[in-house]
């Protein structure tokens, strides 16, 4: 089964991608595919307006290059901006994983009659 | 991979605009191809390769038009954000260039300034006056209807419709939906004891009607007030409801006492609205003059004898489809009915000796006057014509400046400043200047235009809708706007060439042709000069005769003012003539005075409009002769001697009322008509005919000899001076409740003793409100406003236009002489005098001065022509005139030029030699 991605979190993924050093787009996708097993259903395109977005806000930065295959493309490459935001972005995400972790685990500890036998 | 971020350069491919498309499409693309040749290397078919990639991929089109629109947007607010800076940065250069040569800024602008401001206040006076419509609704359906007449002897005038004739067009025409007629009038308004003269509008009911007009409070004089024997009521206007009824809506129903008796108030008029003609009332000048204070309906009967009366000025609104010739051709056909009609009124012979028709035409023509609309063009082509000398000169500044800094120019293009960096650079600067000059303009405007209102002449219609309107700033900065981009363009266009390097630094220095430029540039600012010095000189020379023209009368040290007797209290010419006699009596008592008259009619000011037909005694007229109708103004003992108009034979006295002999005064121009070749004095006139009851006859006692009545420009009138009584058998119109006084006085200034002759007149009456104080010299001043208004602006723009033209041809030839100091150092080496050399350069200045004269005079033989109706007494090529500028113009070439060839003479041959 593919997960559907949350609202918000593409952006923070290929801000990690690219923390690796730069990338063209179809190179994002593929190191997503790899890292995640192919777990996430992303249509590929829409990384396109994500990295544009991103270059607008100027936590990107892009230049034409030539790909391993000497293909001309795109390289996006991160600026300090991209990184402090990839830095700001994981650290909340991290806090949302901990706060959501809680409150699920809270909720089935503290469960008390509705299902008693349960444990 | 090596290769730096440079956003700035991938934001200057994006720059380029449709570049986006094509760099969107191409990424997207090479994603697609990388994804089929991974997925072709795993071994699927080209096919199952291609449709695998774009199953990823997802849907092409729209993720290729989401990235191209967020491009797209970041182009747009980058291009802003570059073009905010670069205009601040070069707003900042420009400021620091400016300030750097402050002679160049200041002048620049100050000429700027002058040139758009005169533009802008004439251009106000025409917008408001002429070309914005009349304020009323529809008014362009609206016409006037008038009697144009011409009174032998006096030229072409235009008269009311007559009571008889009102309600005859206004039954029988088919072209118009309604018919008004009016009068306009001054009236006595008591508010709690006190009384004040007011502008009174009588109306029909119909006129409101058709002007449209709304009241403010109550209602509107309807029909059935507008009938004989109706209950008496009137309409506040709006400017004195606020001013002496504090806006009050509880006027309404209020019974006010008024010189006409009292009336009942049903309503106010909105704000604004006033009748239509112009300057309607005698106090032009006085701007709140403007407004009607009280509306009563006219009452006219329908059912009286007709009378050859003409003092109703008529409006009406044309019928859907209706055309104001049709009106006019429909009008005219019943005007030629009116002798068949009212036969005892008016005789085919009357029609035909006084070309007595029909002149419907729409109401703006009317008011307006072609005259004023020329007065106004006129005006404007010569403001323009500053401006366009003020632009020659300035546009010669930036030219100048513009070859100083042709190196530095020259060094910014050749570091890689682009053609539209350096345009900018130029545009900046002047745009700079131009705006500082728009504004400072627009200031000049106003204060002008205050000034204009204050001088501009007595018939100049519409001048209290006159005001600094949004459209006059908005005319002065696109002015300077456009002025700005065009001192911008030339110099940049021409200077942008790395030529400049290569050259030595003589050759910086300008080209053949740029010299050509600005010397057309001078020849163009002279010949304009010319064109407006010739009109300046030719309402010079107009003015001259004016005033050259001996109105008949001696002004100096003469005091008037009007008065208005409450017609309740004054109900017949006797008490009114009791009045008239106790007051001259009490003013002449006053210290300083010498003599005291008053008159219905004062001349060159009353007097031009309106006639009424005379009789003479024994002698009917023939039956091919038409009775003549003439200005009968009624004056009161001591008239003659207070205005100084000389009479053959005596004046009238008090003791002429007392026994009845009706003694009158005719002017010669009306002695020689009714009885040529004879003595006027003892000869019997009246103004009733001879019917029943009409058999009196006044007696000549004195003739005028020359009394320009209607005006200097026009020929001396034809004037009878009635009494203020009647004499019993006789007809004359009623007591004489309105006069205005003429006191002549021993002092230089007359009015200082206006505070004692309104305590007189308190002391005698306090219900009697006096108003428009005045000397008689302003009355004859204010009798040649037009043409000394005229005058007066044409000389204040050739004025400056010479002014500037003197600067322009100072400024080339002094810069001529900087050009050729190689020259002239060599000539003075070979042992040229320094006489010679000054003539050198004075020569050069006078060459260029006389090709714009040449090309002036053309300019001018033609341009005139157009002032021609505007002169008087002189002809619009008049040689001398022509020939005077001309001269000037010479006179001023040579002075500007003479500081610049005295310092061409001093040139040191050696250190000229030496070179820069």
């Amino acid at each position: 089964m593919r997960l559907d991605l949350l609202q918000g979190t593409l952006d923070m993924l290929i801000l990690k991608s690219l923390s690796r050093g730069p990338m063209h787009g179809y190179g994002i996708a593929g190191w997503l595919q790899r890292t995640t097993d192919d777990a996430l259903a992303v249509e590929e395109g829409s990384l396109y307006p994500a990295l544009h977005r991103m270059m607008r806000r100027g936590w990107l930065a892009a230049q034409w290059g030539v790909s391993e295959n000497n293909r001309r493309a795109k390289y996006y490459t991160l600026t300090a901006d991209g990184r402090r935001q990839l830095r700001l972005e994981t650290s909340t995400w991290e806090a949302f994983i901990v706060a959501v972790a809680k409150v699920l685990r809270a909720s089935d500890a503290s469960a008390p009659s509705a299902a008693p036998g349960a444990a | 991979m090596a290769w730096i971020p440079d956003r700035y350069r991938e934001l200057r491919s994006l720059l380029r605009g449709e570049r986006v498309d094509d760099d969107v499409a191409e990424e997207l693309a090479a994603h697609l191809a990388m994804r089929m040749e991974e997925n072709v290397s795993k071994g699927m078919s080209p096919e199952d390769a291609r449709a695998e990639a774009a199953r990823r991929f997802g849907d092409v089109s729209r993720w290729q038009r989401e990235t191209r629109d967020i491009d797209l947007g970041h182009v747009r607010e980058s291009r802003r954000v570059e073009l905010r800076d670069a205009l601040a940065r070069e707003s900042r250069q420009a400021l620091r260039a400016l300030a750097r040569s402050p002679a160049f800024t200041v002048i620049a602008v100050v000429t700027l300034a002058l040139g758009i401001g005169a533009t802008t206040a004439i251009w106000t006076m025409l917008e408001t006056v002429v070309l914005r419509p009349l304020p009323y609704a529809g008014a362009a359906r609206l016409v006037s209807v008038r009697h144009p007449a011409e009174v032998p002897g006096t030229g072409p005038s235009k008269w009311g419709m007559s009571a008889a004739g009102y309600f005859l067009f206004a039954r029988e025409n088919r072209t118009l939906e309604d018919l008004g007629a009016y009068t306009a009038d001054y009236a006595t308004l008591v508010t709690d004891g006190e009384a004040e003269r007011v502008r009174l509008g009588r109306i029909t009911h119909s006129v409101l009607g058709i002007l449209g007009a709304r009241p403010a409070v109550g209602r509107l004089i309807g029909e059935a007030d507008d009938v004989p024997g109706a209950e008496p009521v009137a309409m506040l206007g709006w400017n004195v409801w606020q001013r002496r009824y504090g806006g009050d809506p509880g006027v309404v129903g209020r019974v006010v006492e008024t010189s006409g008796g009292p009336v009942e108030i049903v309503g106010v008029t909105a704000r604004g609205f006033t009748l239509p003609t112009p300057s309607p009332f005698e106090s032009a000048g006085d701007l709140a003059g403007h407004y009607v204070d009280l509306w009563v309906p006219l009452r006219l009967d329908p059912t009286a004898r007709a009378v050859n009366s003409h003092q109703y000025a008529g409006v009406g609104r044309l019928r859907d489809g209706a055309s104001a010739e049709a009106a006019q051709r429909d009008l005219q056909s019943l005007t030629d009915r009116l002798p068949e009609l009212f036969p005892n009124a008016y005789s085919q012979g009357f029609i035909d000796e006084y070309r007595f028709r029909m002149g419907v035409e729409p109401l703006r023509d009317e008011v307006l006057g072609e005259r004023i609309v020329r007065t106004l063009w006129v005006l404007l082509g010569a403001v323009g014509v500053v401006l366009l000398i003020a632009c020659a000169n300035v546009a010669n500044l930036f030219l100048v400046r513009a070859e100083a800094r042709r190196r530095e120019v020259a060094v910014r293009s050749a570091l890689g400043a682009s053609r539209l960096q350096l345009v900018a650079h130029h545009l900046v600067e002047s745009m700079l200047v131009a705006l500082v000059a728009g504004a400072l303009g627009v200031g000049i405007g106003v204060a002008l235009l205050r000034a204009l209102l204050a001088i501009a002449p007595s018939d100049l219609p519409r001048l209290a809708e006159v005001g600094v309107h949004w459209t006059a700033v908005a005319l002065g900065l696109a002015l300077a706007v456009v002025a700005g981009i065009v001192f911008a363009l030339y110099p940049a266009l021409r200077q942008i060439d790395t030529e400049a390097l290569r050259e030595g630094s003589r050759g910086l220095s300008a080209s053949p042709r740029q010299r050509a430029v600005r010397s057309g540039l001078v020849v163009t600012q002279m010949a304009l000069a010319l064109v407006l010095l010739a009109a300046a000189g030719l309402m010079a020379r107009s003015f001259g005769a004016l005033r050259a023209v001996r109105p008949g009368l001696d002004p100096a040290g003469v005091l008037t003012f009007t008065v208005a007797l409450p017609g309740t209290k004054y109900r017949t010419m006797e008490e009114a003539a009791a009045f008239h006699r106790e007051l001259q009596a009490r003013l002449a008592a006053l210290p300083g005075v010498r003599a005291v008259g008053a008159t219905t009619g004062l001349p060159l000011r009353d007097m031009g409009v309106g006639c009424a037909v005379v009789f003479r005694e024994g002698r009917p007229y023939e039956p091919d002769e038409e009775a003549p109708c003439v200005y009968v103004p009624r004056v009161t003992p001591g008239y003659f001697a207070a205005l100084g108009i000389p009479v053959q034979g005596r004046a009238p006295e008090w003791r002429d009322l007392d026994a009845g002999t009706g003694a009158v005064v005719v002017t010669r121009a009306l002695a020689d008509r009714l009885w040529p070749g004879e003595d006027a004095i003892g000869k019997g006139m009246n103004s009733g005919g001879s019917g029943p009851g009409e058999a009196g006859h006044y007696r000549v006692v004195g003739v005028v000899p020359a009394l320009r009545a209607a005006g200097l420009d026009k020929a001396p009138a034809e004037v009878v001076f009635y009494p203020v009584v009647r004499i019993p058998g006789t007809w004359l119109w009623g007591p004489v409740t309105g006069p205005t006084y003429v006191v002549r006085t021993a002092l230089d200034d007359p009015t200082t003793i206006t505070g004692a002759v309104r305590r007189a007149v308190a002391e005698l009456d306090p219900q009697v409100p006096i108003a428009n104080v005045t000397t008689m010299e302003r009355v004859v001043a204010r009798s040649m406003s037009r043409v000394s208004f005229i005058m007066l602006l044409l000389g204040v723009a050739s004025a400056i236009a010479m002014l500037l033209s003197a600067v322009g041809i100072y400024g080339v030839i002094s810069y001529l002489v900087g050009q050729r100091r190689g020259e002239i150092g060599v000539r003075i080496a070979l042992g040229a005098t320094t006489s010679r050399v000054a003539g050198m350069i004075v020569g050069q200045s006078l060459r260029l001065a006389l090709a714009g004269i040449a090309i002036g005079l053309v300019g001018a033989l033609a341009g005139t022509r157009i002032l021609r109706s505007l002169l008087f007494e002189v002809s619009p090529t008049d040689p001398a005139v022509l020939l005077a500028v001309a001269a000037l113009l010479v006179a001023l070439a040579a002075l500007a030029s003479f500081a610049p060839a005295r310092r061409a003479a001093r040139v040191d041959p050696v250190e000229a030699l030496r070179g820069d």
